[in-house]
């Protein structure tokens, strides 16, 4: 450990704490400071502790799985029914994946990348703190789901038709699907906010290429989630619309329903993998770096090789679909792309084995925890080859070769995140934690995790999901059960060395590591709230904080002057503020926490258009209108709400300089809903493709009301337009009679298509009556049409909103970027339209 | 402001190409040549598109790397839609 003032490697200097207090924030130990605060450290904290009690739900459920595989089983044998197998199976893959292991990398990502890159929050700390409330709220739906009959019990990759309430009927089910809609919700919300703040709020100097290899690797990991999830967000949006509504997408009957559903969850699914282990890799290359002293080998193509891994990692999802219906030429085109993308892979092992040969290892309880990530990731990726392989995977699918191989890429990435919460716990808690215990904990987690996965590739031929085995297996078995208890107790021991170390451990120096290269280290343990004693620059070559005063080189940063985001001096103003201009808190992303809980809720009760009679449905019905009136409200007032936040631009912002930070997150949440929508349409093609394209014909008889909508939807953006221009020219009454119009326009367009619903619904004298499930294609006219509204009828709330503001005198004194931002989601809307007109009503 | 008489010129434009596609229809050219028709309403919907975003949306005016982002959205939408299209041929 060394000193507070300790020369660094990059050539700043780590300084003591600052006299900045936690702004217009309760203290620590307040409740109400955890309910409201937005601060990145605070919600880093808030994800990372979260994270760890989802941590102990999954891995109590997977002890549960090992106990009832202690013996092969009959059902009604073991301490679980064969129904409560499948849950524990079921939800302990959905709850490591997706409320373990990525909200655990999140809180890192909070914590650290704004340190990392000079920035003294994220770009939005509101939607920060949302995207927590709403990934808590999406857990605590998952553990409700237990009590509303049955949680979800197919598998966590959710297969059709298994999927559908034919085959699992109880509403715990849907509340489990209802749970993965909001987490996909709260992912595209943190993605938006980290990709703006990543490109947006650099220190000057702080280049893209010069980017510390964990902001490297978030960065990647949230360009792959804004762009996998939104898939992910699309299928399950169908399924609960199969549900829910009673459309056939997934229905057993439906021609490639079984097949669309593969698709479009693998689509997700394998990008998922890196998601899940990219933030590791970027944890274990900086214990790397600190650890044996020594820059990563061949970094530059560290780098390349990871950009390479995040796009292939969309041109591979097909290897998990080799044992269904698609055609050979497809499944050795995924064969090669697989192939491919192990050879990035390759690299970046390299130059850790590499760096760690030519370094001095030291070997603390972090790089106990990095290195074994690399052994274990070596082994998982050697052994998923055999899946890549379309011939070797016909033997190994659905066996226990593939949860195997599974643990070793997915717990790779634990361990990983493992070695960043040693690496990091003396910075984020400003105290030292006990180094034998840590050791200790090493030795006791990487052999329960061996005794308990290594075995299985032994016992491979063992069936995924189910607990009959052939006897043979049985030793096998039983030494991975002894290994997950044994790996359950490393586990305590981890919690209780950090537990302890938070009570009672040393204080931390603000550097505890030497070797360590990066812009954490030069603020004191824990840092002060407004992280930096100045501005961060990196404009000489060496991290130095500047005074306020001091010019930045922005400019010639941002490769233009200052002036293109709107004003350097006072960008610096209100990032360095201290605290009086800088707001910390906000009651409303808690809110709509909490009301999206009772909203979700509300409608797990409903099944196929209704809800249950009797005072159940009442209950739910009344929890959906509550939730909903909730949700409108808690959102208004915190759009009402005044709260400012750090503006980025004062630095590095390529390659979105000139963008501001609200335009570009406006933008990047657009290219999110582009692969939503572009899934749903996706989905009515492929489902087409499957029926016989040219046999299927428009669900609306006549395109004309289409036609008019179009008209309406074009006029509509036209006005929009009209405002933006009237702003400009500062006619108050040309900002109100503009957005007015588009309002009206809008809601004509809502008429028009309900009245065409009606008249499709009730059916005419020449055309029998249609219905949500009467058929694919109906379900599918209805359901993407509809999702389609559902976009219109936010932009009428909306529109509604600043037709209020513009009365009162907004957005003509040069402060109309609210309606360009506006007009961005409004003209999507629109183009959106212009492809579903002609696919829906005209060929 | 110069770019009203350009939007102007863009709604005009884009009213004229949403007649035509249903013009397409209305002329029977779906059930003539259904894949020269098919093309031709999918390129006038593009047009259309290019048309809202590059000038209502400002993407002409915006640096080059926001209209990647878009494309990498749609990029990613072709990608699963051709290639799931294909794989059940």
């Amino acid at each position: 450990m060394t000193d507070d003032t300790q020369p660094r490697t990059d050539g700043g200097t780590a300084l003591p704490g600052d006299s900045h207090d936690d702004g217009h924030l309760p203290p620590r130990w307040s409740l109400k400071r955890w309910l409201v605060t937005t601060n990145h450290k605070d919600v880093g904290i808030l994800y990372l502790a979260t994270a760890m009690f989802f941590l102990i739900f999954g891995g109590v459920l997977a002890l549960l799985i090992r106990a009832q595989m202690w013996a092969p089983r009959a059902p009604g044998e073991g301490i679980l029914s064969a129904m409560a197998y499948n849950q524990a199976v079921s939800l302990h893959g959905l709850i490591m994946v997706f409320w373990f292991i990525s909200p655990f990398a999140t809180g890192f990502a909070n914590y650290i990348v704004p340190l990392q890159i000079g920035a003294e929050d994220l770009a939005f700390p509101r939607l920060n703190a949302l995207s927590y409330w709403l990934y808590l709220a999406s857990g605590i739906l998952v553990f409700a789901s237990f009590f509303q009959g049955a949680s979800y019990a197919g598998g966590w990759t959710l297969y059709a038709p298994l999927n559908i309430p034919a085959f699992m009927p109880s509403i715990g089910a849907t509340t489990t699907v209802l749970a993965i809609v909001v987490f996909c919700v709260s992912i595209t919300v943190g993605g938006v906010n980290f990709i703006t703040t990543i490109h947006r709020m650099r220190a000057p100097g702080l280049t893209m290429r010069s980017l510390p290899l964990f902001t490297w690797s978030m960065l990647l990991t949230v360009w792959m989630m804004l762009l996998a999830f939104a898939a992910l967000l699309a299928a399950v949006m169908i399924l609960l619309s199969d549900r829910m509504l009673g459309t056939t997408y997934f229905a057993a009957t439906t021609a490639g329903g079984s097949v669309l559903w593969t698709h479009l969850f693998w689509f997700f699914g394998h990008p998922e993998v890196y998601i899940v282990f990219f933030p590791a890799l970027g944890a274990m290359a900086e214990i790397f770096q600190t650890f044996t002293g020594n820059r990563i080998v061949g970094r530059k193509w560290f780098i390349v090789s990871m950009v390479l891994v995040a796009l292939q990692s969309f041109i591979v999802w097909m290897h998990h679909m080799f044992l269904t219906s698609i055609n050979l030429e497809v499944k050795t085109l995924f064969m090669a792309t697989t192939i491919g993308i192990s050879l990035p892979f390759d690299l970046m092992v390299f130059a850790l084995i590499y760096t760690l040969i030519k370094g001095r290892i030291r070997w603390d309880t972090p790089m106990l925890y990095a290195f074994g990530a690399m052994v274990l990731f070596i082994v998982g990726g050697i052994t998923g080859v055999f899946l890549g392989a379309v011939v070797l995977d016909y033997e190994f699918r659905g066996t226990y070769w593939v949860v195997a191989h599974f643990h070793y890429v997915m717990v790779s990435g634990v361990t990983g995140l493992i070695a960043g919460l040693f690496y990091w716990f003396p910075k984020i808690t400003g105290k030292t934690y006990d180094e034998f215990l840590g050791k200790l904990s090493f030795a006791v987690y990487f052999t329960g995790f061996n005794l308990l996965y290594f075995p299985l590739f032994l016992a491979w031929g063992t069936p995924r999901r189910v607990f009959a085995y052939r006897p043979e297996y049985l030793p096998w078995h039983r030494l991975a059960s002894v290994g997950a208890v044994i790996l359950g107790i490393s586990f305590l021991l981890i919690i209780y060395n950090l537990a302890k170390s938070i009570v009672a451990g040393d204080d931390a120096a603000a550097n505890p590591w030497p070797y360590s290269t990066t812009a954490e280290w030069a603020v004191s343990s824990p840092p002060p709230m407004e992280n930096f004693p100045g501005t961060p620059s990196y404009a000489s070559g060496s991290l130095e904080f500047l005074r306020d005063d001091e010019p930045t080189g922005a400019a010639a940063a941002d490769g233009g002057t200052t002036a293109t985001d709107g004003g350097h001096a006072a960008a610096l103003e209100s990032a360095h503020d201290d605290g009086g201009h800088v707001d910390h808190a906000s009651y409303w992303p808690f809110m709509i926490g909490l009301f999206t809980v009772v909203t979700a809720i509300g409608f797990s009760g409903l099944q196929t258009g209704s809800f249950p009679s009797g005072l159940e449905g009442t209950f739910y019905a009344a929890a959906s209108v509550l939730g909903v009136i909730g949700l409108i409200g808690s959102v208004s007032f915190m759009g009402y709400e005044n709260f400012t936040a750090h503006e980025g631009g004062f630095g590095e912002t390529w390659p979105f300089g000139g963008v501001e930070n609200t335009k570009m997150g406006m933008w990047v949440f657009l290219a999110s809903d582009v692969v939503l929508f572009g899934a749903f349409i996706g989905a009515a093609i492929f489902l087409r493709v499957a029926y016989g394209w040219t046999q299927w014909h428009p669900i609306p008889h006549n395109p004309i009301p289409g036609l008019v909508n179009t008209y309406l939807l074009l006029t509509s953006s036209f006005t929009v337009i009209l405002s933006l221009v009237a702003a400009q020219k500062r006619s108050r009454k040309g900002v109100v009679a503009s957005l007015v119009v588009t309002f009206l326009l809008g809601l004509a367009f809502l008429v028009n298509k309900a009245i065409e619903w009606v008249v499709l619904f009730q059916g005419t004298e020449e055309y029998a009556p249609i219905a949500l499930d009467s058929s694919v294609r109906a379900s599918t006219y209805f359901l993407t049409t509809g999702l389609h509204m559902g976009h219109v009828i936010a932009g009428l709330l909306v529109t509604a909103y600043l037709i209020w503001r513009a009365w009162n005198g907004a957005y003509v004194n040069g402060d109309d970027e609210p309606l360009e931002y506006f007009g961005l989601y409004w003209h999507f809307v629109d183009i959106v339209w212009l492809f579903l007109f002609p696919m829906f009503y005209i060929v | 402001m110069a770019r009203t008489k350009l939007y102007t010129g863009i709604y005009v434009a884009l009213f004229v190409i949403a007649t035509m596609q249903v013009g397409v229809e209305q002329i029977g050219l779906l059930e003539e040549s259904y894949l020269l028709a098919l093309g031709l309403i999918t390129a006038l919907s593009l047009i259309k598109a290019v048309m809202v975003a590059g000038y209502f949306q400002h993407l002409v005016w915006e640096p080059r790397s926001v209209t990647y982002v878009m494309l990498l959205g749609f990029v990613g939408f072709l990608a699963l839609t051709v290639a799931a299209s294909y794989s059940i041929q």
